[in-house]
């Protein structure tokens, strides 16, 4: 019953963490986003993934477009979605304590879901466009993985480009270094803050969209995401968004190795227990949360 | 509340209970709660449609025991705590004169205690789950084929065709667990060689782990007893995995044109097992699926044509005992050993189906084929390479 662990079974594990890590990286950043500007937990950010998931697969399905050109308009779509949520509830908790915005973004996510099931009914929905497997080097390499990883790792890329360089992005930094701070240099931070959720919301959707095309979707995908996406920046470092980059590619690598060594059921407790682990040794994530 | 005031209470209700008149001409009306709303839907949906079905039928031919029959149906959001109260409801407020089992094997086995308590006969058609009759319950009555043979026919047709060793994998939860501890009995009854055993929690998505050990292991066979996203899942990932045992099954999720629907290339070959097929040669089998696309304008799963021959069954049993009373339909019954629409029916006497035979289908071309057991089978089995 004992399998023999050979050198490719562990460059496989290893190849399929990087490729899943890149996503959690993408949709972690925009929970990360929203939690060093507003200090908010944003419970929704799964269900937003969800949305941005649906979307791909109408565009997809009813459409014909070519699921992986559907992620911009997905992102686009969650973008604005992020804005009006942002512009209708979640503003009113900034600033708040922190139990407010949790019940708030809780609330939002139970409608979200319930919506989409009134809506699309719970039945599971595929994107078949591309399946299989390219074997390079005695490893298999998923093709829809693959791409779903280019893509998660150029979004993520180009966010961080974003923040890093233009003056906007500067702008969504210093609001999230000091919001009193930020004022007084004349940026106008509820629009900032506006921008930010508009942000994360098409991060999670880019990520939505590249899910669906490897995985099924369902209106209830998207909690466990709100769950991973948590973990990746606690482990990360709360606020900090290259933090969630290195949480990302860490939780998935986590996973695939403890359900190799392992089993399947113990991979998600491992993931548990390592954040235990690193809130013991350094509270503030492995690159350190936001000053505060 | 003081027990005083709880008995007069009870003795207020029994009056209430007994003072009603029986209404000979009145309908027979038969009570039950299904999972209409919630996640087990889908079959819930067709099951009730099986019921609608069959209590048309019976009123076609004259009712039972001269008097028309009347289904109540509520639906309990596929929550078990909801179809306790509605099973509460049925039999102390309704007071229907019987009932008929809900959806699943989770909520067959919480109402079973309420049907039992008030001594009504529950034929459950929808519970596979083996421990429900053999907790020493009275009157309720299995009629589909527990989980542990659900992928009999995939071992049989491995030992067959000779190959030698099988993996086994399941969800770890109730129905699946069942399911492929059978599996597991029945190949090593066989003389396949179990490689590879893991179980992997519910709504488990990524396989990526588990298959690359399972790859490492080179099973001829893969047993897997899944629900149907994961079992969707699954298949997916053994793509992308390049992993080919020579036959794949799952157990729930393999039988339904949703797996083609969603899957289609990736569900080419893979073994499903189903209670029911409308394509069985049973005495009625046909007659039934034509009246239920003609009346539902869709096809019956087999939910919905074992929700008809449980309803069925119910009304044999009383035609036999020529009564309502719960102990004489009951031992009618236990006695009764037919072949409906649904196949054949026997119990032991626990109630505990012991005849129905589950068939092993095949994803052949985007079309579902009957692969075994050989006289039901319209369709050889294909291997992978």
């Amino acid at each position: 019953m004992n399998v023999v662990l050979t050198p490719a079974m562990i460059g496989q594990v290893l190849l399929s963490g990087v490729l899943s890590g890149a996503l959690y990286a993408l949709v972690a950043l925009g929970l990360a986003l929203i939690f060093g500007v507003m200090r908010v937990i944003n419970i929704a950010h799964g269900p937003l993934l969800m949305l941005g998931a649906y979307v791909t697969y109408f565009l997809y399905s009813r459409a014909g477009m070519n699921p992986f050109l559907t992620v911009p308009v997905s992102m686009a779509v969650l973008f604005v979605v992020g804005l009006l949520l942002q512009r209708a509830l979640v503003f009113r908790v900034v600033g708040a304590p922190e139990l407010s915005s949790l019940l708030l973004t809780f609330g939002i996510s139970i409608a979200l879901v319930n919506l989409t099931q009134l809506a699309f009914t719970s039945n599971l929905r595929t994107v078949e466009y591309i399946t299989g497997s390219w074997i390079v080097g005695g490893l298999a390499l998923s093709k829809p993985r693959f791409i779903a990883f280019l893509f998660a790792a150029t979004l993520t890329a180009l966010a961080f480009l974003f923040l890093k360089s233009t003056r906007l992005g500067k702008a969504i930094r210093a609001t999230s270094q000091s919001r009193e701070v930020a004022m007084v240099c004349g940026i106008d931070v509820g629009r900032i803050h506006l921008l930010t959720f508009g942000l994360a919301s098409a991060l999670a959707a880019g990520g939505g969209a590249l899910l669906a095309v490897i995985v099924a979707i369902q209106p209830e995908m998207g909690g466990v995401w709100t769950f991973k996406s948590f973990l990746v920046i606690v482990l990360g470092g709360a606020g900090n968004y290259p933090g969630a980059l290195l949480g990302g590619m860490l939780l998935g690598l986590v996973e695939q190795l403890a359900s190799l060594f392992l089993t399947t059921q113990l991979s998600e407790v491992v993931a548990y227990v390592l954040l235990v682990v690193v809130l013991l040794i350094r509270p503030s994530g492995l690159l350190g949360g936001r000053q505060t | 509340m003081t027990s005083k005031v709880l008995g007069a209470l009870v003795l207020a209700v029994v009056v209430a209970v007994i003072s009603v008149p029986a209404d000979a001409q009145g309908p027979i009306r038969i009570g039950a709660s299904l999972s209409l709303t919630g996640t087990y839907a889908e079959p819930g949906t067709f099951q009730s449609e099986g019921y609608k079905l069959c209590e048309r039928d019976l009123n076609a031919k004259g009712g039972l025991l001269g008097r028309k029959v009347e289904m109540v149906v509520y639906d309990d959001q596929s929550q078990p705590a909801t179809g306790v109260r509605l099973y509460e409801k049925l039999i102390t407020e309704d007071k229907v004169d019987a009932v008929m089992g809900p959806y699943s094997s989770a909520i067959s086995e919480a109402v079973v205690n309420v049907t039992e308590k008030y001594k009504k006969v529950m034929v459950a058609p929808l519970a596979a789950t083996t421990s429900i009759f053999k907790k020493g319950r009275k009157y309720a009555f299995m009629v589909i084929s527990p989980a542990e043979v659900y992928l009999e026919g995939l071992v049989d047709i491995a030992t067959k065709r000779g190959l030698k060793t099988i993996a086994i994998i399941n969800e770890d939860t109730l129905f699946p667990k069942a399911s492929a501890q059978g599996t597991e009995e029945l190949a090593k009854k066989a003389g396949l060689k179990v490689v590879f055993k893991e179980a992997y929690p519910k709504g488990n998505q990524d396989f990526s782990g588990l298959l690359i050990k399972l790859k490492a292991a080179n099973p001829d066979v893969l047993a897997a007893a899944t629900y149907f996203d994961d079992a969707v899942a699954l298949a997916r990932q053994m793509k992308e995995l390049d992993v080919n045992p020579k036959m794949t099954a799952v157990t729930v999720g393999g039988d339904l044109p949703k797996f083609q629907e969603l899957l289609k290339q990736t569900a080419e070959g893979i073994y499903g097992a189903s209670q029911w097929e409308g394509t069985l040669p049973y005495p009625g089998a046909k007659e039934f699926f034509d009246a239920y696309v003609k009346e539902f304008k869709h096809e019956p799963s087999y939910h919905s044509a074992a929700g008809y021959a449980g309803c069925e069954l119910y009304g044999e049993g009383v035609k036999r005992a020529g009564t309502l009373d719960a102990d004489k339909v009951r031992d009618a019954l236990l006695a009764l050993k037919t072949r409906t629409m649904f196949g054949d029916y026997q119990v032991d006497k626990d109630g505990f189906q012991t005849a129905h035979k589950m068939v092993l289908l095949q994803w052949q071309e985007g079309k579902r084929v009957v692969v075994w057991p050989d006289d039901l089978a319209n369709g050889k089995p294909r291997f992978r390479r």
